[in-house]
């Protein structure tokens, strides 16, 4: 399968890393990290709607939170997208 | 006001969110040098978003996109005018007016394909060449979007194949012919960065010697230059209670249909008077009664 990344671990940031699905598999969200028990419905809400503004219905996404505000947490995933699909 | 204008990494988050909250007056989103190869296409994803969601205050934004020589430029540009948060971008190696023009073409499709007003996006121009130094006012006029011109420091410098002396005898012409190049065209003149962080000293000296040259301001790398620069910038309270007598015995003076007033035993004509509104207009103050 094939994954990518976006991000770092510095303060305020996240590393996004995102692995190809098999077409019907959903979008499976993982989130770890400093805001991760506090804050994990508002960034999940936040990751599928980068995922459905992309038009993307399938793949696995993995947070490593260092505090990323939702502004830095859209990016990231979009970026990390991006470059999975080889058009960033 | 254009005193200062501090550089925040494109890719850094931290900078990006708490950037507005140092008080300079400017900010540049840096897509150019401050960012890695491998990261651009982060960076200019990450500032996209911050540009539409993001908090700037009363900052004056821009973003210094990568070069026309670049195969970034056109990316950038795409990913930043749309915004109403933008008032222009920083284009680094301006060399000619030719490349204005290009700036300037490109600028234009864009706004126009977003609903911009056409136009609306200015342009500072670096010019870190000596070929760009020696087309300055020609840069300056290539476009009603120029805004500002920058000399370069670190590029210009290493072009003029010299090196940075803490004096910065090297630069002394490129900052005079800037200066002059920038007025004479009707744009601001913003001096390069001063690369000694913790050199508080030679940064005051640095910022007396350029705004004595006419410079109006300065480009930042660190939050702690912003304070020393607004202070050599300010005018003193003593200047602004000057400024004031002259500006309004200029206004009554015109009121009684005369042209020039004496104001504590000096002349006052119309050049005394445009630079005492300059001083107010430095101090917040340029609505004056």
């Amino acid at each position: 399968m094939k994954t990518a990344q976006a991000g770092t671990l510095e303060s305020m940031d996240c590393l996004v890393t995102v692995t190809e699905a098999q077409s019907g598999a959903g979008v499976k969200i993982d989130i770890t990290g400093a805001s991760a028990a506090r804050f994990r419905t508002a960034m999940e809400k936040k990751i599928t709607e980068v995922l459905s503004a992309m038009k993307v219905s399938d793949i696995e996404i993995q947070v490593q939170d260092n505090g990323a505000l939702d502004i830095v947490l859209g990016a990231r995933v979009e970026a990390a997208v991006k470059r999975l699909g080889g058009a960033a | 006001m254009r005193r200062t204008m501090l550089y925040l990494p494109g890719n850094n988050p931290n900078m990006l969110t708490r950037g507005y909250l140092f008080g300079s007056d400017g900010l540049i989103l840096d897509l150019e040098d401050a960012v890695a190869m491998s990261e651009k296409d982060t960076a200019r994803i990450l500032v996209n978003h911050f540009l539409e969601q993001g908090e700037f205050g009363n900052c004056e934004v821009t973003v210094r996109i990568n070069g026309v020589d670049t195969e970034y430029w056109k990316d950038d540009l795409a990913a930043v005018v749309p915004f109403k948060k933008l008032n222009g971008i920083r284009a680094p190696k301006v060399d000619t007016p030719e490349t204005v023009k290009i700036l300037d073409e490109e600028l234009s499709a864009i706004e126009d394909k977003n609903g911009i007003p056409v136009g609306r996006t200015q342009i500072f121009c670096l010019l870190e060449t000596a070929k760009g130094i020696w087309n300055a006012y020609d840069i300056a006029c290539a476009s009603s979007r120029v805004a500002a011109i920058i000399p370069g420091g670190e590029d210009l410098t290493a072009d003029l194949k010299t090196s940075r002396s803490k004096e910065g005898t090297e630069l002394e012409w490129a900052r005079r012919m800037l200066v002059f190049a920038a007025r004479a065209a009707g744009v601001d003149p913003l001096d390069t960065v001063f690369p000694r962080v913790s050199d508080d000293d030679g940064l005051r000296q640095e910022t007396e010697f350029i705004k004595q040259l006419g410079f109006s301001g300065k480009s930042i790398i660190h939050p702690n230059q912003i304070s020393i620069i607004h202070e050599v910038f300010n005018p003193t309270e003593q200047e602004i209670q000057k400024a004031l007598k002259i500006v309004n015995a200029a206004k009554e003076a015109a009121a009684r249909g005369q042209g020039a007033v004496s104001v504590d035993g000096r002349m006052v004509d119309i050049p005394v008077v445009k630079r005492a509104e300059y001083v107010l207009q430095r101090a917040g103050l340029s609505e004056v009664k």
